[in-house]
């Protein structure tokens, strides 16, 4: 029986993706969503997902310009992580003002997708400054 | 079918090895190689998977992430929730239900020995795969410095970063650690990305896995 609701969830989850997301498509509308303050997220996974994406984006945009500036040393590590955390709980505290708990609190969060993301930072942040300072 | 995807990707490294060779000669960047081993390996994982869905083992999820590794975990919640029954079923229930659930059993197992070897010929492969490039990567870059790091890592990582280098520049990098660095985050971005990354269901329940699962009834 719990096949048959699981089987359910996902087609059910999409329909209220698109009547919240508009005409844009799934991927579209999951974007949208999560640009819009005022949208609802039926979808635990969908928005975690969201904010993992998010973190990724961040490590990548921020590896670029530590590499390009350069910024070296734990302080630009340092740094990273603070804007990594700080942005993404700004984000979903004050822009999304979502419930936490909801989520299993703000550690589960903080925590969603940031070692990866750290790595992410670290692979291009090396490569950028490997290519751009040194021959 | 599955043997295929397992030839072409164990004979795509040796294909791209000469390539790899007139590049490390201009470029110290063995970055762009490493999602190719980690797609190939995950390619052939996939595939095996979908063979065990097919053998219905797979049935009572939908989540399409849970294919690929999840495969084992859900067998193995299966399992629990048999015993489960078994422990609720009294001696009145009757000769049906108790014929019902060593039919589930013995599913089960089936499943359980198909999952097995499923598994050892998706290790075996990602095995050689691994082997054949890191041996592969050895003989290109051990001894030469790949990159430069920004920083000057903690103690304990520079035996990783700064391995077979010459010098006391801890800010040369070696291959290895960029190659850890590059699994860590594009393999992950990778697998969540071609939807083949566990559900975040599956990797709660394999972090709580030494014992029964607090909310059995989940998958009942």
């Amino acid at each position: 029986m719990s096949g048959a609701r699981r089987r359910e969830e996902p087609p059910h989850a999409q329909q209220h993706a698109l009547a919240n997301g508009g005409g844009a498509g799934p991927r579209g509308s999951v974007w949208g969503k999560a640009l819009r303050s005022d949208s609802a997220w039926h979808d635990k996974d969908e928005f975690l997902d969201v904010i993992y994406w998010f973190r990724q984006i961040i490590a990548v945009i921020l590896g670029v310009i530590w590499g390009v500036v350069p910024l070296k040393g734990f302080v630009g590590i340092a740094i990273f992580c603070l804007i990594n955390a700080g942005v993404l709980y700004l984000y979903f505290s004050s822009f999304r003002q979502i419930d936490e708990e909801e989520y299993g609190g703000t550690w589960e969060l903080t925590k969603e997708g940031f070692m990866t993301s750290f790595a992410l930072f670290l692979v291009v942040w090396i490569i950028f400054y490997t290519a751009i300072h040194y021959d | 079918m599955e043997m295929l995807w397992l030839t072409a990707w164990m004979a795509f490294p040796l294909r791209i090895t000469p390539l790899l060779h007139r590049q490390a000669e201009n470029t110290s960047f063995p970055v762009f190689c490493f999602p190719l081993q980690i797609i190939g390996s995950r390619a052939c994982h996939k595939a095996l998977f979908i063979r065990l869905a097919e053998s219905k083992v797979l049935s009572t999820t939908n989540d399409k992430s849970a294919v690929v590794i999840s495969a084992k975990i859900v067998l193995r919640l299966l399992g629990w929730q048999l015993e489960k029954k078994k422990e609720t079923i009294t001696e009145s229930a009757g000769r049906q239900q108790k014929k019902k659930i060593e039919r589930q059993e013995e599913k089960l197992k089936n499943n359980n020995r198909d999952l097995s070897m499923v598994r050892m010929k998706s290790m075996f492969a990602i095995g050689f795969c691994f082997t054949a490039l890191m041996g592969m990567f050895n003989s290109i870059f051990d001894g030469r410095v790949v990159a430069k790091l920004p920083f000057i890592p903690l103690s304990y990582i520079q035996g990783l970063s700064h391995r077979n280098l010459l010098g006391e520049d801890y800010t040369d990098c070696s291959f290895i650690f960029l190659y850890i660095l590059c699994t860590m985050s594009i393999r992950q971005n990778i697998q969540k990305m071609l939807g083949l990354a566990p559900s975040r269901a599956a990797t709660k329940q394999a972090g709580g896995f030494l014992g029964p699962p607090p909310q059995a009834g989940k998958f009942s």
